[in-house]
Parts: structure tokens; sequence; C-alpha cells
């Protein structure tokens, strides 16, 4: 017997918009806190909650710096992270494919 | 603001829409295919006084299998003017890149470009100074005497603008940008094939200005091409 694969779903990936923030770190290999919130329309406050879920999972990493007088803040995606994205999409993909071609 | 990649639910459907969404602004936040295209569009124009100014000097001779002689000539330009100038573009290009990727918030795919450019250009710089001791390789491909089409292929693999064209093709993989691969095919096809239209000038000392000009022409065209496509003033504002 074959497990279903909505069972198998990352609760931590599976999630609007933490996928979206490891879309978009996947595709930017770094991306800005502010293109994050623009992009995903959060507040920075919901942006915050999310990313430090899936920094503590172990799939993103955190840089603080300045750019000139300004502070920013950078995500990258980790191998993890990368891992869990490509698994997710596979997920979902096998998920359409069965309510397709039940 | 409403997003083109705002999504409601979970659906599996509308996660994979929105991935792709997502990667697609990304991608097109990422791009800025234009500028390098202005700046090779820029020296390739102003090669043409530095290989004026700079004049020609005498290489080696090697004899003909078909009998008679064959000697080499080449510009100055090529051994000095390019390889400052591609490295200098190739800093101002990084520099641009960078200075743009922090004003956007996403980093941008541009340092295996940079570093395949240097490196191709410190081997056409090497593979020039090669040929210029080596008049036979100008004149025909080892192996294949008087192909028509071939003849001086090697000779014109080892040129400052077949080196910006393969790097090109680097930068169309790192941005993953189809229109950028077709661009840089015809740009490489015309460096590499024969093309002058039927233009010669027959003037002594500017026989290599139909070159430049087509080979500028198809970056300047280029580069006015993505620069409209592109709009990066719209995402300025």
């Amino acid at each position: 017997m074959t497990t279903h694969p909505a069972i198998e779903l990352d609760d931590i990936v599976h999630q609007r918009v933490r996928l979206g923030i490891l879309a978009i770190a996947h595709e930017a290999r770094r991306v800005e806190f502010s293109y994050l919130r623009d992009s995903l329309e959060l507040s920075a406050g919901n942006l915050s909650q999310h990313l430090g879920v899936l920094e503590n999972a172990g799939l993103i990493t955190i840089e603080k710096g300045y750019a000139g007088k300004r502070a920013r803040t950078w995500v990258s995606l980790t191998k993890a992270g990368r891992a869990a994205l490509a698994a997710e999409i596979t997920r979902l993909k096998l998920l359409i494919s069965l309510v397709e071609h039940p | 603001m409403t997003s083109h990649a705002a999504y409601t639910g979970n659906d599996p459907h509308q996660l994979l829409t929105s991935i792709r969404e997502h990667a697609r602004r990304v991608r097109m936040t990422q791009r800025a295919t234009w500028f390098p295209l202005l700046v090779f569009a820029a020296l390739t124009f102003a090669a043409i006084p530095a290989y004026r100014l700079t004049g020609l000097h005498p290489g080696s001779c090697a004899a003909l299998p078909a009998g008679g002689r064959i000697c080499t000539v080449e510009s100055t330009a090529a051994f000095v003017y390019w390889p400052i100038a591609l490295v200098l573009a190739y800093a101002a290009i990084a520099a641009f890149y960078i200075r743009r990727s922090r004003t956007r918030g996403v980093d941008t795919p541009v340092r295996p470009y940079v570093i395949a450019g240097i490196i191709l250009a410190a081997a056409v710089t090497s593979a020039a100074l090669w040929v210029f001791h080596h008049p036979l390789a100008r004149y025909d491909l080892p192996g294949l005497p008087g192909q028509p089409g071939l003849a001086g292929l090697s000779g014109r693999l080892a040129t400052s603008a077949c080196g910006i064209g393969l790097a090109l093709l680097v930068l169309a993989w790192a941005e993953r940008n189809g229109p950028l691969l077709a661009l840089a095919i015809g740009y490489l096809a015309a460096v590499l094939l024969p093309i002058n239209f039927g233009w010669v000038v027959s003037l002594p000392g500017w026989f290599f200005v139909p070159r430049l000009v087509i080979d500028g022409s198809v970056l300047l065209f280029g580069g006015i091409g993505f620069l409209l496509a592109q709009r990066p003033w719209q995402r300025a504002a």
C-alpha cells in the first residue's frame, strides 16, 4: 500500500506564506526582508513570525547587516530548505495528478 | 498593491501557480540584460578609433601548402585595448548588478557571468597572440583546408567579440533568459561567420570597420530591445 501524498505534507512548508518565502529565496539566492514583505503582502511582524518558523526548522538563514546607514535583513535558503521546497513541489504535483487521474 | 502571486488557500494548483509566479517575478526583478549589452556595444564602437590610433603590427609569415606565403598583421588594440576594456567593463557590470541587488532586495546572478567573462577575455587574448604567431591558423582550420565558410574560423574564435558572445551565453544561463540566449547565438553567428553584407572598406587602415560596426550594432539593438522590454525606469520609480 502506498502512502497518500497528503499525509506526507510537511506542515512547516505546506503553508502558503512560508512556501512563498522559500520559492522567492530559492530563485533569488539571497533576498531582503522588505522584498519578501512587499511580494507576499505581509506586515513586518507577520513576516518575522514565518521567518522564525523557517529558521528554527533550519530551512533558511537570516543575516543582518547594514547597507550604508540602513539596517538590512537578508534571507537565504539552506540546503535543507532547498530539499524541502523540492519535496513539497513533488508532493503537490503528485496530489494534482492523483486528483486529475484517480 | 495587489499581487498577481497572491492566493487564498492551500490548494495544490494555487500553490504551484504561486511558486511559479513568485519565481517569474524574482527573475524579472533580477534581470538587467540591457546594461552589459549596451556596455559592450559602446566598447565595440569605441574600438574603431582605438584600432585606427594604435596601428597595425606585422607578425609572422608561413608558407602555404598550395604555394605562396601568408603573414599576420594585427592591431595593437587586440592586445592592449580589448583586455583592458573588457576587464573594466566586467568590473562596471559587476558593480552595477551589486548596486541594483541592494536597491531591489534580491541578489542577482552576475558572478558566474563576470568570472566567465574575465576568463574568456584572458583566453581569447592568449589565443589571439597564438594566432598572431601562427599565420596558418588564421588561414584555415587544421584538417579542413579551403572549406567555404570555415576559412579563418579559428582566427575569428580568437577574438574579443567571440569572448563577449560566449560570456553572454553564460549570462543567459545564469538569468535563465531565453531571449538573451537567442541574441547570444545570433551575435556569435555574426562574429564567427564571415558576414559583412557585402560591405568592404577600401580605405587603407580602415578594413576592420565593417566587422566592428556589424558586431556593435547587434549588441546595440539587442541592448535597446532589452531596455525597452525590461523598462528599468518603471521599477525604479
